[in-house]
């Protein structure tokens, strides 16, 4: 019974500080973005609440803050989607067709993701600028797509190896083709999982942030953390109430989803990584 | 094994297939083209003409020149690299085992029954989510030497302010830190998927044989997740070590270089048009993150265990 109450008190302050440890960063965040002086630490200068800030951020023309948003969310989207569609086309290939050296595939496509994306990028800048897509979605879209590919094809094959394999077997007698069967039948059972897989592909998208710093160059295809990353104001003071408030709009749609999605979040990071 | 039955028994089966392909296979090709297309386009090619990069001089306003090693020959001269892989290693070295570490913590915790239990874990991946860049304008705003969070608290601890982004040590703490704040989730996440597969009644067992928390930990738990240990140490070590949107964002590889990682120092090359010098670089911390790799699989052997 000791054991047990000891075990208590230790839970207890193991929740406490993970909770600081997870939340403290963030608030302090969202409490300077709503603070009209970054430092109200200091005993002088008291907190005095306003949204000036986030005004300030979104009507400011010059920070083309919400340029940079919009272009991160439509990227990661467009990604997210093109993604999980062609790696779905793989991951049925390598679950459904009895096909020769499918396991040294599936390991040769996880191998990739070792590499550094240092050691791509100057390539991707040589060839974008040659094909004149520098500082345009599709020069950031393509890269996106194949970086994400591995994990996605991963993630999705341990899905769909899932499905029973009786549900498209008798899709195909009913004369269905292997892409009907792929569209009909595995992709709406497995849709937890393909769903999942989407909202991975987006997060990492949304947060990459090399790429899009060697391939953007202004507010036309700038992504929202390279805007943040390089926004220094232009009075020579950093203006960290409007970054903070930048960091706090940017932040709250991944937050939201994360919330919302915690379960399928998880099950997808785990099933890249853990047999089960 | 199985595997290899397959093996020995297809290879007659299988050469008739490529020359004379059957149908499943053709639509097998169809579906995989994409994919194939995609890696081979930007990736495999990409790491490809980095490695020829590197065997060039490739600068700004100058005709292209292969030059052979001499850009190694260089690089292995250059202090300032050796002082970026030095970095890096040590970086590599503290922050893994502290985010593991401090990530199987979490896991344990989060592996408990306690009210609040669902809306911890989903807190847990706040940090995670934060894009990295944005997550280092955070702890810049933090590290602030005579107003930020930081020294607040260390003022509060009754102990002096510390000058987190000027000094060597200090960087290199805030450094790790912000990336230890931002990876522990995703260690924890993992970790804790090892923990969750663990049966109840192993433990249940050893309670009734008396065994105490720390036996049952270092008998039962630790033996049981060590793939997924070894999984999780693989993952962050190659993320680790390719560490760049913190420090660019947070230190920009100072004061005096002395958080410029290995990405950071080929990235200031790239930016001012040294593609061949830059590219070396890169060659080389890709030959280091192979290492890492290849020394966790030596030991795990997880390759086994995936497929």
């Amino acid at each position: 019974m000791r054991e047990e109450s000891v075990k208590k008190i230790l839970l207890a302050a193991a929740v406490a500080l993970t909770t600081i440890f997870c939340l403290g960063p963030f608030i302090y965040m969202v409490l300077t973005s709503l603070s009209n002086n970054p430092d109200f630490l200091l005993p002088t200068k008291p907190f005095t609440p306003t949204l000036a800030n986030f005004m300030a951020v979104i009507s400011s023309e010059s920070a083309h803050f919400l340029a940079y948003l919009r272009n991160s969310l439509v990227i990661s989207a467009v990604v997210a989607v093109v993604t999980v569609f062609l790696a779905s086309l793989a991951a049925y290939a390598l679950t459904r067709l009895s096909l020769p050296g499918k396991t040294i595939l599936l390991l040769s496509v996880l191998a990739l993701s070792m590499f550094p994306p240092i050691s791509l990028i100057s390539y991707l800048f040589k060839l974008m600028s040659a094909l004149g897509w520098v500082n345009t979605y599709a020069g950031l879209i393509l890269p996106y797509v194949a970086w994400t590919m591995p994990l996605s094809l991963w993630i999705l094959v341990s899905y769909f190896a899932q499905v029973p394999l009786d549900l498209d077997r008798s899709a195909r007698i009913d004369g269905a083709s292997r892409f009907q069967t792929l569209i009909k039948i595995i992709l709406p059972v497995a849709a937890p999982g393909v769903f999942s897989t989407a909202l991975l592909v987006f997060i990492f998208a949304f947060n990459e942030f090399l790429f899009a710093l060697m391939l953007t160059v202004d507010y036309r295809s700038r992504t929202i953390p390279v805007g943040i990353a390089l926004f220094e104001g232009i009075h020579g003071q950093i203006p960290w109430g409007e970054i903070m408030a930048a960091a706090t709009i940017t932040t709250i749609p991944v937050v939201i989803l994360t919330l919302l999605f915690q379960k399928r979040i998880v099950q997808g990071l785990t099933r890249g990584a853990v047999k089960q | 094994m199985k595997n290899k039955e397959r093996a020995s028994s297809s290879i007659r089966d299988r050469l008739p297939k490529i020359l004379s392909p059957d149908r499943e296979v053709l639509s097998g090709c169809a579906f995989l083209l994409p994919l194939f297309l995609f890696i081979c386009a930007l990736i495999l090619l990409p790491v490809l003409g980095t490695f020829l990069d590197s065997l060039r001089r490739d600068l700004p306003y100058l005709p292209t020149t292969f030059v052979g090693l001499d850009n190694y020959l260089a690089i292995f001269r250059d202090a300032a690299f050796w002082n970026s892989l030095r970095f890096t290693t040590l970086f590599v070295l503290v922050s893994v085992p502290l985010e593991v570490i401090l990530g199987l913590i979490i896991a344990l915790v989060l592996n408990e029954t306690f009210p609040g239990r669902a809306a911890m874990r989903a807190m847990v991946l706040i940090p995670w989510a934060i894009p990295a860049a944005v997550s280092g304008r955070i702890f810049e705003l933090i590290y602030k030497y005579s107003y930020g969070v930081a020294n607040y608290c260390a003022h509060l601890l009754g102990v002096g302010p510390v000058n987190w982004l000027g000094t060597d040590l200090g960087a290199f703490a805030a450094v790790v830190i912000a990336d230890v704040w931002k990876t522990t989730p995703f260690a924890a996440i993992l970790l804790l998927a090892g923990l969750a597969a663990i049966s109840e009644d192993l433990h249940r067992q050893a309670q009734v044989d008396r065994a105490n928390f720390v036996q049952r930990f270092s008998k039962i738990t630790l033996p049981l997740i060590k793939p997924v240990l070894v999984v999780t140490l693989l993952f962050r070590t190659v993320d680790a070590l390719r560490i760049f949107d913190v420090i660019f964002v947070l230190t920009g590889g100072g004061p005096g270089g002395s958080t410029n990682a290995v990405s950071l120092f080929a990235y200031t090359y790239y930016a001012a048009g040294d593609f061949g010098y830059g590219a070396t670089a890169s060659v080389l911390l890709f030959v280091v993150a192979l290492g890492f790799s290849l020394a966790y699989i030596k030991m795990a052997r997880f390759g086994e265990e995936l497929l």
